[in-house]
């Protein structure tokens, strides 16, 4: 049985793959916009601000004056990509030292507990409320389970928490095409073209003005 | 839908009439407009918004409403919604598990609402997306798909058909606009007592061409009048032209490149008959944003000229000692207003800071400033769509109220958009202060 769930999970992930990248072609074929203006700034100084610097709280007033929900999304987004890693770990059956195990636990407890508060606060925010639609809850529950089944299955790497782990797995790969989980594919390439807007431009970084 | 929309109780509004009976067809158009719009960028900022709602604080039109319909993403959601629902696959097959909304009267009645009537286009919330989406610019692809099908508020399509017909945004007459000039350059010569002080008009060969916003040779020439002495201290060869000398561009708020990219040419035309090296934009943010970022994709070309705001040309002149400003005959407190187009959008900085540094003994900052700082409410085509102004003014109370904190008693605005909407909130916060352009202020502490 864990066997043809895992194959299940290798599949679902390849059908993610596979419709994230045609998804990708997809947004290609609209073509990309041709500048012609002289840039003023560093495209590449203005992308690494996107990386860096701007994402900082004491850079971005949202995150500064929202500072829970700026952690929490950060423990969020740290923990499901550390239960990827450790869920790769458990298909190819990889024995990780106990320091590693107890790190991860951490972090998907983490992640678990913002990921419900973030779904918490989206029910109740009337605000969240009317900017949602059923997908954003669904993506919450689907990655919020899977969060939880990776920590309790740090703690007990049973048959029957593996099976259930595998099985949120498949889930969430296989939504991930379908909902609003696909920004984790276009996150980066948007903050390319925000570094590069404002980099062209000599917004971020400034052009400095010395006498 | 309309509550701070200015409208009389039991008239009913033509506009609104106009949307009540728009056709299939219509709508069809509208949506191939919009689909034409759309590239790869705008197609991956589709496919990002995760609804956080984080970017509510950024928007004044939020912080002073209150209202979802005033929520960056809300307006957002609005038009992803569209997105969905006719070019996405789950948005097609699952439309309302996914937000994909009908492109029906109602929902282009509520694009105008809240993308004209709740939007100035600003970019703070960009600033302040988890994601980084560029909204204003997917507002602005809206916004055009509304124009294909004639949906531009009147105030704003008129000032276009204006500046389409007559060459300028104001309507000026050629003849009007030389006279002014002339007068303005007896005036000057008058004033720093130089026979030899000259506005020059169509000057072949200059080395700047420099071009304003209408509204100064109609309202506030005297902005025309403080270049000219600061090109006249510096020793510069410089011209103004009789013809192709509006910056302004209110393509860039109705979303149509087409008229835009054909109002932007003017300037370019311009430029080749006067054959000289930079084209100089005056002090307007809107202005600037268009003919120095969006005119030459507009056109698909590069320029074969360098393009500079006059605050670069200014600043350039102090740092190179060819101008001597004494701060001590501005002793006021003075504020500076960031406008979104120039600074956010537009990169120009810190060079208005370097000027007020040497021309002003008494600088406030304001808090938030630079490319955080708030919008006055008056950018995004709001001044010219009366319809909303009631909004506009409201939504203008964080800036009046920034202003108020500052404590200064002139507030420096290098953009005649944002002196119009800040001279109506100076009026309807009683704020008290006076309102001038950089080149204004560092004229009065010119020393000759």
């Amino acid at each position: 049985m864990l066997t043809i769930m895992k194959c299940g999970v290798i599949i679902a992930f390849l059908f993610s793959i596979a419709s994230l990248s045609f998804l990708v072609l997809k947004t290609f074929s609209y073509g990309k916009k041709k500048l012609y203006a002289e840039p003023r700034g560093d495209v590449k100084k203005g992308i690494v601000y996107a990386f860096g610097k701007g994402m900082m709280p004491w850079e971005k007033e949202s995150a500064r004056n929202h500072l829970p929900t700026y952690i929490g999304g950060i423990f969020y987004h740290t923990g499901i990509f550390l239960a990827l890693l450790y869920l790769l770990g458990a298909i190819l059956v990889i024995q990780l030292p106990a320091a590693v195990i107890l790190f991860l636990r951490v972090l998907c407890l983490a992640g678990f507990l913002s990921g419900l508060a973030l779904l918490v606060k989206r029910i109740f925010s009337p605000v969240l409320r009317a900017l949602s639609c059923p997908d954003d809850f669904a993506a919450n529950i689907i990655v919020d389970i899977f969060l939880i089944l990776s920590f309790l299955h740090t703690l007990r790497p049973a048959p029957d928490i593996t099976l259930f782990l595998f099985a949120s797995a498949a889930i969430m790969f296989l939504y991930i095409p379908l909902g609003k989980i696909r920004h984790c594919f276009f996150f980066f390439y948007v903050r390319v073209l925000f570094g590069i807007f404002y980099g062209r431009r000599g917004v971020f970084p400034h052009i400095s003005y010395k006498v | 839908m309309s509550e701070n929309k200015n409208e009389t109780p039991g008239n009913k509004d033509p506009f609104d009439e106009k949307i009540e009976q728009l056709s299939a067809a219509d709508r069809e158009k509208a949506l191939k407009a919009f689909g034409g719009k759309i590239n790869r960028e705008y197609a991956a900022y589709f496919n990002s918004c995760v609804h956080c709602g984080l970017c509510a604080d950024s928007c004044h039109y939020y912080l002073t409403h209150q209202d979802i319909q005033s929520l960056p993403a809300y307006k957002l959601g609005l038009v992803i919604g569209i997105f969905k629902k006719y070019f996405s696959f789950t948005g097609k097959n699952m439309p309302r598990w996914v937000g994909a909304k009908s492109f029906d009267n109602q929902m282009v009645k509520e694009w105008v609402d809240s993308l004209y009537g709740r939007c100035s286009l600003c970019g703070r919330c960009s600033l302040n997306c988890s994601i980084g989406i560029n909204i204003p610019a997917l507002i602005r692809a809206a916004r055009g798909a509304l124009t294909a099908i004639g949906l531009v508020p009147p105030g704003l399509q008129s000032t276009i058909e204006t500046a389409v017909k007559k060459g300028n945004n104001m309507g000026i007459a050629r003849e009007d606009w030389l006279d002014t000039a002339s007068w303005l350059e007896e005036e000057l010569q008058t004033e720093i007592a130089d026979p030899a002080a000259r506005i020059p008009m169509n000057q072949k060969d200059a080395r700047y061409f420099y071009t304003i916003n209408p509204r100064e040779a109609m309202f506030f020439p005297l902005s025309i009048t403080a270049v000219a002495k600061l090109f006249h201290a510096a020793g510069e060869s410089w011209t103004l032209a009789g013809e192709g000398y509006d910056l302004t561009n209110y393509g860039l708020y109705s979303g149509d490149d087409e008229t835009a990219g054909m109002l932007s040419d003017r300037l370019v035309q311009a430029m080749t008959k006067l054959g000289c090296k930079t084209l100089v934009l005056g002090e307007c943010g809107h202005g600037f944003k268009s003919s120095r970022w969006e005119a030459p994709e507009w056109l698909g070309k590069k320029y074969g000229f360098e393009v500079k705001s006059i605050l670069e040309v200014a600043a350039g002149f102090i740092r190179e000692g060819r101008i001597k400003l004494d701060p001590s005959k501005n002793r006021e407190p003075v504020t500076l207003h960031d406008p979104c187009n120039l600074v956010r959008m537009g990169g120009i900085v810190e060079e208005q800071r370097f000027i007020l540094k040497h021309a002003v003994s008494n600088f406030i900052e304001m808090v938030p400033n630079r490319e955080k700082n708030f919008c006055c409410g008056g950018g995004g085509g709001q001044l010219a769509m009366a319809q909303f102004s009631q909004r506009r003014l409201k939504a203008g109370g964080v800036k009046a109220e920034q202003i108020r904190k500052t404590g200064a008693k002139i507030v420096v605005a290098p953009c005649h958009n944002c002196i119009d909407q800040l001279m109506e909130l100076n009026k309807h916060y009683r704020l008290d202060v006076k309102i001038k352009t950089v080149c204004e202020i560092a004229a009065d502490a010119l020393v000759l």
